[in-house]
């Protein structure tokens, strides 16, 4: 008898993982510190190609840790510095010599809470192009309409997109970072608890629109809710005290998961 | 009754009495906090009556003719606000305009750029120039600023513009005494600074760091973050720190005395000395009687509209920006 029947409802009707989807990011031999504190250890993993995976661990596991030098990001922090080698499209994005702007533009990011910036909905989305790109208006204008459109906000906000992007409900300012994400047509998008400041109902839509857009983008998710990493997720990550403790499809992490740890984390007997 | 019901009852019975504050003294605070609320009403209003009250011989005498008139004729007692008016708008201004950029510079420098170990540092100079007398302001600008701002600026860019249209009559100094306008507006430039600075690094603080992360994280540059994420984020708070410091400019006294070189006289230059509502006041008001002494008074109420409508400008200017 599986140990998670209750999982077994989410992960049906699920796509599949496809293993042999190319691999976007590798991580080889990742080591990550703060100040003195050694936040990840020896992490080896792979990310496939325009497939959803999931990282789930307990709090202080390192998830967000490892999202985060996806973009370099930490950088911005100078006592955090990451050894080791982060592989995107076969380019180590920790060498010292990556454009930080151009990598952050290639693998866009969306936060715990929504974070849009102080001007109209319309901006919001064009800002992230107008950095890398000049466009002519009528172009501009079918970019942001397409990625809000992506974003599955378009029909709420395409009367008031001169309006401020804070007057929005928090699901619709979340669904707004998605698509300033979005329109820099990002390989790569970054997931940090998208839905932790969120209502049940706009969680729901968060998700379905996480399964659109892995159609076009591959997405990395870091999620304190196992039902979530189950319902959406094609791979899932399992860390524990900064270490990678299993890697694999999420049906088989659900159901059937190698290690002890993993199986009791799962099934709620710590964490 | 059954068994639990009486229990219930004996666990209300139980229930000890409050032995609170009476009513009566609950009273009495109410009454003295509305008190202290009416007090500050009530001295405002006895000031403002008072003034009025003094200057009206003056306004009576002189009517609107009073704010446009440049005469301050003490002999023919012939009394104009006009000159006074003039410094003290232009010190304020030519103050924000050197303050305010210098001030968000060291807001976003100790917000953004600032390594751990020098931020505290530095705030705490800046805190300590907030701390510093005006009246050290005033002496350090006569006696040392002055000088050297007469000898190394004032005569090289007066000899440089001599003639020039607008330059010219804007830069220029008859007698480059190093006293004058420009000279009380960097003064007050630098007394504003630790203020509008240490609210603007409040306000930027305040800021969560996940905006400031998914600014970076669309991949904006520095400028880019401070320019169009936080300093629109903080924009109201920043508008209200930069009229805190207006407010100040404009009532600043004991400085400006020292240094604006207390001239009646209307001139287009900013090395000219000129003087201010609070310079001129602070001036006569020892020796004044008489129409004089109305005259004083009136200008104090021109001092106290002015800062008024700095006022409702300042309230206008965050309401608009919150609604945007």
């Amino acid at each position: 008898m599986s140990p998670t029947t209750s999982m077994s409802g989410q992960l049906a009707g699920r796509n599949p993982a496809n293993e042999s989807a190319p691999v976007r990011i590798a991580v080889k031999d990742l080591n990550f510190y703060y100040g003195q504190f050694h936040g990840l250890k020896n992490v080896n993993l792979n990310f496939h190609d325009r497939q959803v995976t999931a990282l789930i661990g307990p709090s202080g596991c390192g998830k967000s840790t490892l999202l985060r030098t996806f973009n370099r990001i930490y950088s911005l922090y100078p006592e955090q510095r990451a050894e080791g080698q982060i592989l995107l499209d076969g380019q180590n994005v920790l060498d010292p010599k990556v454009d930080l702007n151009e990598l952050r533009a290639r693998v866009g990011m969306v936060f715990q809470k929504p974070t849009p910036f102080p001007m109209s909905i319309y901006d919001n989305v064009a800002f992230g192009l107008r950095l890398y790109e000049r466009l002519p208006k009528s172009e501009l204008d079918g970019r942001v309409e397409d990625a809000l459109r992506k974003a599955a906000l378009w029909d709420e906000v395409k009367d008031k997109m001169k309006q401020s992007g804070t007057g929005l409900s928090g699901g619709q300012q979340q669904r707004l970072c998605i698509a300033r994400s979005v329109a820099q047509r990002p390989e790569v998008i970054l997931f940090d608890e998208p839905t932790s400041a969120l209502d049940p109902i706009s969680t729901g839509r968060i998700e379905e629109l996480i399964e659109q857009l892995r159609t076009e983008f591959t997405i990395v998710i870091v999620t304190h809710n196992m039902q979530q990493a189950a319902r959406i997720s094609q791979f899932t990550a399992f860390m524990y005290l900064g270490e990678l403790i299993e890697f694999a499809p999420t049906t088989k992490i659900f159901m059937n998961p190698d290690k002890r740890q993993t199986q009791d984390y799962i099934t709620g007997r710590f964490g | 009754m059954t068994a639990l019901t009486q229990s219930i009852v004996l666990a209300r019975e139980a229930r000890p009495v409050r032995k609170g504050p009476s009513k009566g003294l609950d009273r009495a605070f109410r009454a003295a906090s509305l008190g202290s609320a009416l007090l500050v009403l009530l001295v405002l209003a006895g000031i403002l009556g008072s003034i009025v009250y003094g200057g009206w011989p003056a306004f009576r005498e002189f009517g609107f003719g009073f704010v446009t008139s440049s005469a301050w004729n003490i002999g023919t007692e012939q009394y104009g606000a006009l000159v006074a008016v003039i410094g003290t708008l232009a010190s304020a201004f030519l103050a924000l305009l050197i303050g305010v950029p210098i001030s968000l510079g060291i807001a976003i420098y100790l917000t953004q750029l600032c390594p751990g170990w020098a931020r505290k540092p530095v705030s705490m100079t800046i805190e300590l120039l907030a701390s510093v007398p005006s009246i050290i302001y005033g002496m350090w600008g006569l006696f040392i600023f002055a000088p050297l701002f007469a000898r190394f600026v004032q005569t090289p860019v007066s000899n440089v513009f001599e003639g020039l249209p607008i330059v010219g009559s804007l830069l220029y100094a008859r007698v480059p005494s190093g006293v004058g306008i420009l000279t009380a507006g960097i003064i007050l430039a630098i007394m504003i600074v630790p203020f509008v600075a240490s609210i603007t690094r409040d306000m930027l603080d305040q800021i969560p760091t996940v905006l400031r992360e998914s600014a970076y994280g669309i991949g904006c540059t520095t400028w880019e973050v401070v320019r169009h994420v936080l300093v629109p984020q903080a924009s109201v708070s920043i508008i209200g720190a930069i009229m805190l410091g207006l407010g100040r400019a404009l009532g600043e006294t004991m400085a400006v005395t020292f240094v604006i070189g207390n001239a009646n006289r209307l001139s287009a230059s900013i090395f000219d000395p000129g003087s201010t509502i609070a310079s001129r006041i602070a001036n006569e008001f020892n020796e004044a009687d008489g129409m004089q002494l109305n005259a004083l008074m009136a200008l104090g109420c021109l001092l106290f509209v002015i800062t008024f409508i700095v006022l409702i400008i300042a309230r206008l200017l965050t309401r608009r920006a919150k609604l945007a």
